[in-house]
C-alpha cells in the first residue's frame, strides 16, 4: 500500500509535468505584434510607410530639436533665464553663446533623431524591396519617395554636422559600424539621390501629396542643397539653383503667394497655396510630449487669459531686440508675427499680474537674466482660443516664398541684382499694403550691407558691430524677416558668413569652427570609427 | 470619515474591556511553595511560575523561592525563564515543589522557515533573521514591513513619507540593479507571493528573511533581493477555543514643519522696500496649518481559534482606518482571513484550505495620487497674506502666476476614491505516505481588482485657469496570479547522517490588465466621476484613454539537498532550473541557479565540551546564484508597435513599426553571493547573535544601452551591459544584561555596513567608451541630473556645481574643473565643471533596541541610526533662494551664505553643493510603555494589557530638512524630495486582550 502510493503520486506528478504546457512559456502579446507573426496585408502598407514620415515633425519640432538648433542659436531669438526657471544646467545660455558642449541635447537629439528617421527608411526600402511588405502597385514611385525622404534626413544631418556616415542599407551584419563620410561626399549623395528619384515622384500637388514628397517637395529640397553647395561642398550651384527654381515656378502645380502671409501659418492653414511641404500636426493626433508647443514655449504665464489655453504657458523664448528694432515701422510683419505691448484677457481687459500690467517690452536683460515680460513673443503662429498644449498648425517646411527667395539670392549672387530685386520687391508687396512705395526694393539695395544693429547688448555690456560690412546684408535681412520663427535662421547666416563673426545680445563670437554642430560625445562613444568635427574635442 | 462612525469604533474599542466579568466565587485554595534551580543547584531569580490555562501566576525571589495558591482540583504549574527549558509540573497534593530548569535548546529547535520548508535554527547554514510577533514594531504600521524596522541588520525598511495610504520599500544589503529588474524583495505569504501589504501585519506571527544567496537561490530569478518569508498566524493542534483581540487609537504631528515666511514677515519686508506692495494681499493665512488636520487612526484586529486535532481553524479580521496629517489623507483596510486545516487517513493526509478577502478604500486628491504631494508643495509657497477664499466666495486663485494653485482649492474643489479588492484563495494537500516521504500540492488563486475615480469641479483651478469646465477620470485594473507547487521530501537518519531530499516544480502565470479614460466639459459637477461619459470633451476627441494587458509566467524545477553528520557537520545545496516568459524569444530563457553553504557546530566537537562559555558556536558559508528578470516584456524579440499618428491621403493613421531594438542575447541580471556568517550564545543565552560577511558581484546589469543607430533601429538596446559589487558586515548581539524577579531588561545590538561599487560598464556585442551614467533628476525648474555612476565609483555619488565660497553681492563663487575659484558670472556651467558633492547611500546602520519588564510594566524603546552620507535637501534647494518672490520661501533664504551675505537675487535656482548636506541621524524610533493585569479573576478573560507607544519620537541629526531617514533606493538614493509627505510622529494607545 505505502509503496503503491509513492508509485502513484510520482506518476501524477510525471503526467502533469509532461505536459507540454507546463514548461510553455506565455508568448502573447496584446499590445504588440510580434515581428515573426505579422504578415501585412496591403491595408497595411499606409501605417508602414507612414511610420518614415513620423520622425519629421519630432526631428523639427520635439525638445532641443533642430528648429530651437537653428532658431536659438542665431540672431533673433533667444531663451534667456526668467524667474521661472529656463536656466535647465545653462543649455540654452550655452546655445546663445555657442558654447555648446558635445554632450548637450542640443547636439544629441537632431542626430538621433535623424538617424531614426533614416534607420527608418532604409528598414523600409529593404523590406519593399525583398516583398516583405508587400506594394502590388506604385512600388518603384513608394520607393523613390522613400529615398527622396532619406535625402531629406541627410540634407538635415549634412547642414548641422557635415561629416556623418552615409548608410543606405539595413540588413547589416551585427556590431557593424558605419564609416564616415565628408560633409562633400553627403552633399553630393543627397543630390545624385534627388536627381535619380525626383522623376519618378508623384507630381501631384493635392490631399493625396500633402504632406509627403511630391515632385515639387523633391525639387524644393534639390534647391536648398544647391544654394547652400558653397557651405556643403566648397562649391556653389547658384544656376542650379535658379533652374530648379524655374522648374518649380513654371511647373504648374498652382503654388502661389498668400496675399496675407498670415494664411500659410494660421491654424487651419493646410490648405494654403504657398505650403509646398508641410509637416501635418493636429492636436488630437499628434500627440506626444511638445509636438507644437512654441505658445508654451514663448508666452508668459499669464497670458493664458488672453487666449484662455488649456494649459498653463511657461515661456520664455522671446525675440532678440535688435533684431525686432530692424524692422521697418511699416513692415506689418513687426506687429503680426510678435506678440508685443499691453495683452488683454479675451473679453478685451487689460491683463494685470500681481499689480503689473502685462505688457511685453522690446527688451531684455540677458541672456543669463531677465524678467517675466521682457521681450516681445513669438505670434507668427497663429494660436488659436482654447488651444491645448499643441498647436493645431501645421509647420511650413518648404513653402513658394522661399523657392522665389532661393531664386532671388542666387539671381543676386551671379550679378542679376535686378532681377533679384524684382522678385523680393514681388514678394514685399504683401507686408506694405498701407505704403506699397516701402515694398519696393532696388538691386542696389540688396547689394547693400546688413540694416541689423550687430553688436552686445546687454545688462553689462554694449558694443557696436553695425551689418554694413556683411556682403548681401540686404538680401539676409530680407530672409531675417521672411522666414523669421521658420527654424533656419542659422543655415541663412552661415551662407552670409555672419554666425560666427558677429556679436549680438549677450553673445559674441565663438571661433568659427562653431558653424558645424559637433558629433555628440555619446556616438563618438558608441561607433569609434568616428572623427569629430575641427575644433571640437574628441572625447 | 464622519464623527459618528468614529464615534461608533471608539466604543467598539471598549466592548472587549466590558468583558471583564470579574468572578466573584472563589474556589478552595491550595498553598505550594518552592524551589527553582539551575543543573548546578544555584536558584534562579524572576522564574514565572504560571498555572496552565489561566492568567495565575507569580515569579521567584532573588534566592529561587517562589509561593502560589492554586485551586485544590489542581492543574499543571508552569516553569518559564529565559533561555531555560520550561518544565510543567502536575499538581499533587503536594505542598512542596521543588523544580530544577535545563538549560534551554529550544532556541536552537526552534523552526526557521527557507523555502518550501522548514529548518531548525540549528541546521541553518545561510543568513536567516528570524522576527517573531513579540518583537515587531508597536504602532498602527502602514504595512508589514514597517514591523521590521530596525529589526534585520542589512535590511533597510524605508518609510519615507508620512502618506497613510503608502507603503515600507525595502533594500537588502544593498542596491543590485541600475534598472530593468525589480528591486522589490520577493515577498511569500505562507509561501504563496503577495507583497508587504496582502495580510495585515496584526495578522502575522513571524516574519525569516532570506538574506544571502545560497539561502534565496531556490528562488532564483525572483531572489536577488532577498526573500521575506511571512508566516501568518496559524491554528495547530489541540487547544481550547481562543479569541484574542487587539485594538489601538493613534494620533500624529507632523515630524517637522519648514520654517516659511509668515504674512507678518511679508508685510516687514514690503515695509522694508524689499517686497512690493502689491503682493499684501490682506489676508494672514498660515497655509500648511489649513491643509492639516490632527488624525485618530484605528486599528482593530479580532482572531478566533478552535477545533480539535483533527480539524482547526482559525479566522481573522482587521480593520485600520488610518488618516493622515493632512486633510483627505486616509486609508481604509479591512482583512478577512479564514485557515482551516484538516487530517484525514491515519494523519497521512493534510488539508489546509486559506481564504483571505482584502478590501482597501482611500481618498485621492490627485489623478491616480493618494495624497497629492503638489498640493503640500503649494501649502509652502503659497503667498500668507492670501485670505482663504475671494470677495465671491470662491478659493482665491491667481491664475497668472505660474504653477501657483490654492492648496485648499486642490484639496476640496476635487473628489476622488480608490477602492480595491484582493482575493486569494488557497489549499495546501500535503501527503505522507510513510513517515519519511511528504508529497505536497500547493495551489492558490489570487485576484486583485481596483477601481479609481477622480473628478474637479467648475471652481477648481483646471476649469478657473485651464477651462476645463470641470474634469473626470475612471480607471480599473485587474491582476489575476496562479500558483501551482509541486514539491517531494524525502527525510531519512542512518546512524549519525542525517539526509533529506527536495524536489519539486512551480508554475506561476500573471494576467494583468488595465484601463482608464479622462473627460472634462461636464454639465454640471453633481456627479464627479460618476458619470464620466456626460462630458463633451470626448466628442472633440482630444479626451485620453487607455486600455492594455501583460501575461506573463514562471516555470521552475526546484531540487535540494540537506545533509548533516552528527549534528556537527552541516551541509545544504539548492538548484533551480527555470524560465521566464520575460525573456521568451531570447536564446536563452532557461537559467539554472545552484547554491551551496555549510557549517561546522563547534560547540558539538568534544573538545568543546569541557568548556562553560559557549552554548552554541557554528561557522557558516555558503554561495549562491540568484537573477532578476527584465520587467518588461518582449525584449528579446522583433516586435511592431502602432503609434505616431500621421496624415495620410487626408486621413489621419496610425503608424505601424519597431517598438525597439530586439535582443535575443538578453539574460537575467545574475548576482553571485558568498556570505560568512558565525552563530553564537554565550553564558546560558544571556550573550547570542550572529555576524555576517558577505560579498555580492551582480553581474549582466540590465540597461538601455547606447548603441549605434544605424544599424539599430534606435540608438539604445536593453542589454546586460554591467557588473556591480556589494559587500558589507552585519552583527548582531543579543544581550540580557538584567535578569531578576521583577526586572527583566533585554537588549539587542544591530550594525550593518555597505559598499555598492559599479564594476564596470561594457559588453562584448556593445562597445562603448563611455564609463557612466547619469541618474536622478531635480525636476522643473532646475532641470538637471543629480547623480553620476561611474566604472569603479560607489553608487549614489551626487555630482553637480561645487559652491567654496559666496561673494560680497551673494554670488555664489564655485569650483572649477581645474580646482580654480571662480565668480558665478565667469563660471562655465559645463559638465565638465561637476563634481562629486557627496554620497547618498549610508555607510554605516545601527540599531539599539530595548526591552525592559519591571513587575507588570514593560518597556520597549527600539533605536536606529545611519551614518556616513549625504542628502540632497530640495527643499531648501528650491525654497531657499530670495531671488524668487513670487513663491513664500524659507526664512532662511535671508539669512547669509556662509555667514557672509545674503544669496543674490540674480541668482538663479541651481542644485550645487551648498545644498547637500550630512545626514548622519540617530533616531529613537518606537517606544511603548505597557502594562500587563496579571490575576485576573475573571471568568473568561487570561490575560490583558494596555499600552502607550509612539513612533518615530524625536531624531539627533544636524540636517536642517524634514528627517534625514530618506529613501536609499535605485540609483538617485538621498533625494529628500520636496513634494514629499512630510514623515510623521505618532502617538498610540492601545490594548490587547485574550479570551
Amino acid at each position: 500500500m505505502k509503496t503503491r502510493s509513492i508509485y502513484t503520486s510520482a506518476l501524477a506528478i510525471l503526467l502533469a509535468l509532461s505536459s507540454t504546457n507546463c514548461t510553455q512559456l506565455e508568448d502573447e502579446s496584446f499590445t504588440e505584434i510580434l515581428s515573426s507573426e505579422f504578415d501585412p496585408k496591403a491595408s497595411d502598407v499606409a501605417a508602414l510607410v507612414g511610420r518614415a514620415y513620423t520622425n519629421m515633425r519630432f526631428i523639427l519640432l520635439d525638445w532641443d530639436g533642430t528648429w530651437r538648433a537653428q532658431e536659438v542659436s542665431a540672431d533673433q531669438i533667444v531663451i534667456p533665464a526668467r524667474p521661472n526657471g529656463w536656466v535647465d544646467g545653462g543649455v540654452f545660455r550655452r546655445l546663445h553663446e555657442h558654447k555648446w558642449t558635445t554632450d548637450d541635447p542640443i547636439v544629441i537629439q537632431t542626430w538621433n533623431r535623424t538617424f531614426a528617421g533614416i534607420t527608418n527608411t532604409n528598414r523600409l526600402l529593404y523590406q519593399i524591396e525583398t516583398g516583405l511588405v508587400p506594394l502590388a502597385t506604385e512600388k518603384e514611385a513608394t520607393i523613390a519617395e522613400l529615398k527622396v525622404l532619406r535625402a531629406y534626413y541627410y540634407y538635415l544631418l549634412c547642414d548641422m554636422y557635415g561629416n556623418v556616415p552615409i548608410v543606405t542599407s539595413f540588413d547589416l551584419p551585427e556590431g557593424f559600424l558605419p564609416e564616415q563620410s565628408t560633409r562633400k561626399q553627403v552633399y553630393e549623395f543627397i543630390v545624385k539621390e534627388l536627381k535619380d528619384n525626383i522623376p519618378l515622384l508623384s507630381t501631384k500637388n493635392d490631399i493625396s501629396t500633402y504632406g509627403r514628397f511630391n515632385k515639387w517637395a523633391g525639387l524644393t529640397l534639390l534647391a536648398k542643397m544647391y544654394l547652400n553647395a558653397q557651405v556643403y561642398s566648397g562649391t556653389p550651384a547658384w544656376q542650379e539653383c535658379v533652374n530648379t527654381c524655374d522648374e518649380i515656378i513654371n511647373g504648374g502645380a498652382g503654388f502661389i503667394l498668400e496675399s496675407n502671409h498670415k494664411d500659410v501659418f494660421r491654424t487651419s492653414n493646410e490648405g494654403s497655396k504657398e505650403i509646398i511641404f508641410g509637416i501635418p500636426i493636429d492636436e488630437k493626433y499628434t500627440t506626444n510630449w511638445n509636438a507644437f508647443d512654441f505658445h508654451l514655449q514663448t508666452l508668459a504665464p499669464e497670458s493664458q487669459a488672453t487666449y484662455n489655453l488649456k494649459s498653463t504657458p511657461w515661456g520664455g523664448m522671446a525675440a532678440i531686440p535688435q533684431f525686432v528694432s530692424s524692422y521697418d515701422p511699416d513692415d506689418i510683419r513687426l506687429k503680426t508675427d510678435w506678440i508685443q505691448g499691453q495683452q488683454y484677457t479675451a473679453a478685451g481687459q487689460p491683463i494685470i499680474a500681481g499689480g503689473t500690467p502685462l505688457i511685453y517690452v522690446n527688451e531684455i536683460a540677458g541672456v543669463d537674466r531677465s524678467n517675466m515680460f521682457d521681450g516681445f513673443r513669438l505670434g507668427k503662429f497663429e494660436i488659436k482660443p482654447e488651444s491645448t498644449n499643441i498647436l493645431n498648425n501645421d509647420f511650413p517646411l518648404l513653402r513658394y516664398s522661399d523657392v522665389l527667395f532661393m531664386k532671388a539670392e542666387s539671381l543676386l549672387r551671379t550679378g542679376r541684382a535686378d532681377e533679384a530685386a524684382a522678385i523680393v520687391t514681388q514678394i514685399r508687396q504683401r507686408y506694405f499694403k498701407s505704403n506699397p512705395a516701402k515694398a519696393v526694393v532696388t538691386g542696389a539695395e540688396l547689394m547693400q550691407g546688413s540694416t541689423y544693429d550687430y553688436g552686445l547688448r546687454n545688462h553689462t555690456t554694449s558694443t557696436d558691430e553695425e551689418g554694413r560690412d556683411i556682403m548681401y546684408g540686404r538680401m539676409l535681412d530680407e530672409l531675417g524677416w521672411e522666414f523669421s520663427q521658420e527654424g533656419r535662421r542659422r543655415q541663412d547666416m552661415i551662407r552670409f558668413n555672419v554666425f560666427t563673426k558677429k556679436s549680438w545680445f549677450s553673445h559674441t563670437p565663438n571661433s568659427e569652427y562653431r558653424s558645424l554642430y559637433p558629433i555628440p560625445r555619446v556616438e563618438l562613444q558608441k561607433n569609434t570609427k568616428l572623427v569629430q568635427n575641427p575644433g571640437y574635442p574628441q572625447g | 470619515m464622519n464623527k459618528k462612525l468614529q464615534t461608533h469604533l471608539r466604543i467598539l474599542l471598549l466592548i472587549p474591556l466590558l468583558v471583564l466579568q470579574v468572578s466573584g466565587v472563589l474556589a478552595q485554595q491550595l498553598g505550594i511553595k518552592g524551589k527553582v534551580t539551575d543543573e548546578t543547584g544555584v536558584g534562579l531569580p524572576g522564574v514565572a511560575v504560571v498555572l496552565k490555562g489561566t492568567t495565575t501566576g507569580t515569579s521567584t525571589d532573588a534566592n529561587g523561592d517562589y509561593s502560589i495558591s492554586v485551586p485544590a482540583s489542581g492543574g499543571i504549574l508552569v516553569f518559564s525563564y529565559i533561555s531555560y527549558q520550561t518544565q510543567e509540573v502536575p499538581v499533587t497534593n503536594q505542598t512542596t515543589l521543588n523544580v530544577t530548569l535545563k538549560t534551554d535548546t529550544k532556541a536552537l529547535d526552534e523552526v526557521v522557515v527557507i523555502g518550501y520548508g522548514t529548518q531548525r535554527r540549528a541546521d541553518v547554514t545561510s543568513s536567516v533573521a528570524t522576527v517573531k510577533s513579540d518583537d515587531f514594531v508597536k504602532a498602527p504600521v502602514v504595512d508589514a514591513g514597517q514591523l521590521l524596522q530596525g529589526k534585520v541588520a542589512g535590511l533597510t525598511v524605508v518609510s519615507s513619507n508620512g502618506d497613510p495610504a503608502s507603503g515600507t520599500a525595502i533594500l537588502l544589503r544593498g542596491n543590485t540593479t541600475l534598472f530593468g529588474a525589480n528591486s522589490d524583495p520577493l515577498v511569500l505569504i505562507d509561501g504563496i507571493p503577495g507583497n508587504l501589504k496582502t495580510v495585515a501585519p496584526e495578522d502575522i506571527a513571524s516574519v525569516d528573511v532570506l538574506k544571502d544567496g545560497s539561502a534565496a537561490a531556490i528562488y532564483g530569478t525572483r531572489g536577488t533581493n532577498g526573500v521575506i518569508i511571512i508566516t501568518t498566524k496559524r491554528a495547530s493542534g489541540d487547544f481550547d477555543s481562543s479569541i484574542e483581540y487587539s485594538g489601538s487609537v493613534s494620533t500624529q504631528t507632523i515630524a517637522k514643519k519648514l520654517d516659511m515666511l509668515t504674512a507678518d514677515d511679508y508685510r516687514a519686508q514690503i515695509a522694508a522696500g524689499t517686497r512690493p506692495s502689491n503682493m499684501d494681499l490682506g489676508g494672514n493665512t498660515n497655509w500648511l496649518d489649513e491643509i492639516t488636520q490632527t488624525p485618530i487612526s484605528n486599528v482593530h484586529n479580532l482572531t478566533f481559534r478552535g477545533g480539535n486535532r483533527k480539524t482547526n481553524y482559525l479566522a481573522n479580521a482587521n480593520y485600520r482606518a488610518l488618516n493622515g496629517v493632512f486633510k483627505k489623507s486616509d486609508n481604509k483596510t479591512f482583512t478577512g482571513r479564514v485557515d482551516i486545516n484538516h487530517n484525514m487517513l491515519d494523519d497521512k493526509l493534510h488539508l489546509n484550505l486559506g481564504f483571505l478577502n482584502t478590501h482597501n478604500k482611500f481618498t485621492t486628491t490627485g489623478d491616480g495620487f493618494s495624497f497629492n504631494g503638489y498640493t503640500y508643495r503649494q501649502s509652502l509657497i503659497f503667498n500668507p497674506t492670501t485670505p482663504i477664499r475671494n470677495a465671491e466666495g470662491q478659493y482665491y486663485e491667481q491664475p497668472g502666476n505660474f504653477n501657483y494653485e490654492n492648496p485648499l482649492g486642490r484639496l476640496f474643489e476635487s473628489d476622488g476614491e480608490n477602492t480595491s479588492q484582493n482575493n486569494r484563495l488557497s489549499a495546501v494537500l500535503t501527503y505522507n505516505p510513510i513517515q519519511s516521504l511528504t508529497l505536497k500540492a500547493l495551489g492558490s488563486y489570487t485576484r486583485f481588482n481596483e477601481e479609481r475615480g477622480y473628478a474637479e469641479t467648475k471652481n477648481h483651478i483646471s476649469t478657473v485657469r485651464d477651462g476645463r469646465n470641470g474634469f473626470a477620470s475612471v480607471g480599473s485594473s485587474q491582476n489575476i496570479d496562479r500558483l501551482l507547487e509541486l514539491t517531494s521530501e524525502y527525510a531519512t537518519t542512518l546512524g549519525s547522517h542525517r539526509v533529506s531530499i527536495l524536489g519539486g516544480y512551480t508554475y506561476q502565470e500573471m494576467d494583468t490588465r488595465n484601463q482608464w479614460m479622462q473627460n472634462w466639459n461636464f454639465p454640471t459637477d453633481m456627479f464627479g466621476y460618476s458619470s464620466i461619459g456626460l462630458g463633451t470633451a470626448r466628442a472633440l476627441g482630444i479626451t485620453p484613454i487607455y486600455s492594455g494587458r501583460f501575461k506573463t509566467n514562471l516555470i521552475s524545477f526546484i531540487g535540494r539537498v540537506s545533509y548533516s553528520f552528527k549534528d556537527k557537520y552541516l551541509l545544504l545545496a539548492n538548484l533551480r532550473h527555470e524560465a521566464a516568459s520575460t525573456l521568451a524569444g531570447t536564446n536563452k530563457p532557461w537559467g539554472t541557479f545552484p547554491a551551496i553553504s555549510a557549517g561546522w557546530r563547534i560547540t558539538n566537537e568534544p573538545f568543546m565540551e569541557s568548556q562553560n562559555l559557549f552554548d552554541e558556536l557554528k561557522l557558516r558559508a555558503g554561495y549562491g546564484v540568484t537573477g532578476s528578470n527584465p520587467r518588461d516584456l518582449f525584449l528579446g524579440q522583433a516586435t511592431l508597435s502602432y503609434g505616431d499618428s500621421y496624415y495620410s491621403n487626408g486621413q489621419w493613421i496610425q503608424t505601424l513599426g519597431p517598438a525597439r531594438n530586439p535582443n535575443p542575447y538578453l539574460r537575467w541580471e545574475e548576482k553571485h553571493e558568498s556570505n560568512f556568517g558565525l552563530d553564537y550564545s554565550m553564558l546560558g543565552g544571556r550573550i547570542s547573535g550572529t555576524f555576517d560577511y558577505y560579498y555580492r558581484r551582480i553581474s549582466g546589469l540590465l540597461y538601455d544601452f547606447p548603441v549605434p543607430s544605424p544599424p539599430n533601429l534606435v540608438g539604445f538596446t536593453r542589454a546586460n551591459v554591467g557588473k556591480m559589487d556589494n559587500k558589507g558586515f552585519e552583527a548582531l548581539v543579543n544581550l540580557v544584561p538584567v535578569q531578576k524577579a521583577d526586572f527583566n531588561w533585554t537588549t539587542t545590538l544591530l550594525f550593518s555596513t555597505n559598499e555598492n561599487k559599479l564594476v564596470n560598464f561594457q559588453n562584448e556585442l556593445y562597445k562603448t567608451s563611455s564609463n557612466y551614467i547619469t541618474a536622478g533628476g531635480t525636476g522643473e525648474p532646475i532641470q538637471t541630473f543629480t547623480h553620476l555612476i561611474n566604472a569603479g565609483d560607489n553608487i549614489g555619488d551626487f555630482y553637480g556645481f561645487k559652491v567654496i565660497d559666496v561673494s560680497e553681492s551673494g554670488e555664489w563663487i564655485y569650483e572649477d574643473k581645474d580646482g580654480n575659484a571662480v565668480p558665478y558670472d565667469d563660471f562655465s556651467h559645463s559638465f565638465e565643471d561637476k563634481k562629486v558633492l557627496g554620497n547618498g547611500i549610508p555607510k554605516y546602520h545601527a540599531g539599539w533596541n530595548n526591552n525592559f519588564r519591571y513587575k507588570n510594566f514593560d518597556l520597549g524603546i527600539t533605536m536606529r541610526g545611519s551614518f556616513g552620507f549625504q542628502i540632497l535637501n530640495f527643499q531648501r534647494m528650491y525654497y531657499e533662494n530670495p531671488s524668487i518672490q513670487a513663491y513664500n520661501r524659507l526664512k532662511s533664504a535671508y539669512e547669509p551664505v556662509f555667514g557672509k551675505a545674503v544669496l543674490s537675487n540674480d541668482m538663479p535656482l541651481e542644485f550645487n553643493s551648498y545644498y547637500v548636506e550630512d545626514g548622519d541621524f540617530w533616531k529613537v524610533d518606537n517606544i511603548t510603555l505597557g502594562y500587563t493585569f496579571k490575576n485576573l479573576n475573571a471568568k473568561y478573560l487570561q490575560s490583558a494589557r494596555i499600552y502607550v507607544s509612539s513612533l518615530n519620537t524625536f531624531v539627533i541629526t544636524n540636517y536642517k530638512g524634514i528627517d534625514p531617514e530618506v529613501s536609499w533606493l535605485g540609483l538617485s538614493p538621498g533625494i529628500d524630495n520636496r513634494d514629499k509627505y512630510p514623515t510623521t510622529r505618532t502617538f498610540t494607545v492601545g490594548v490587547n486582550i485574550s479570551l
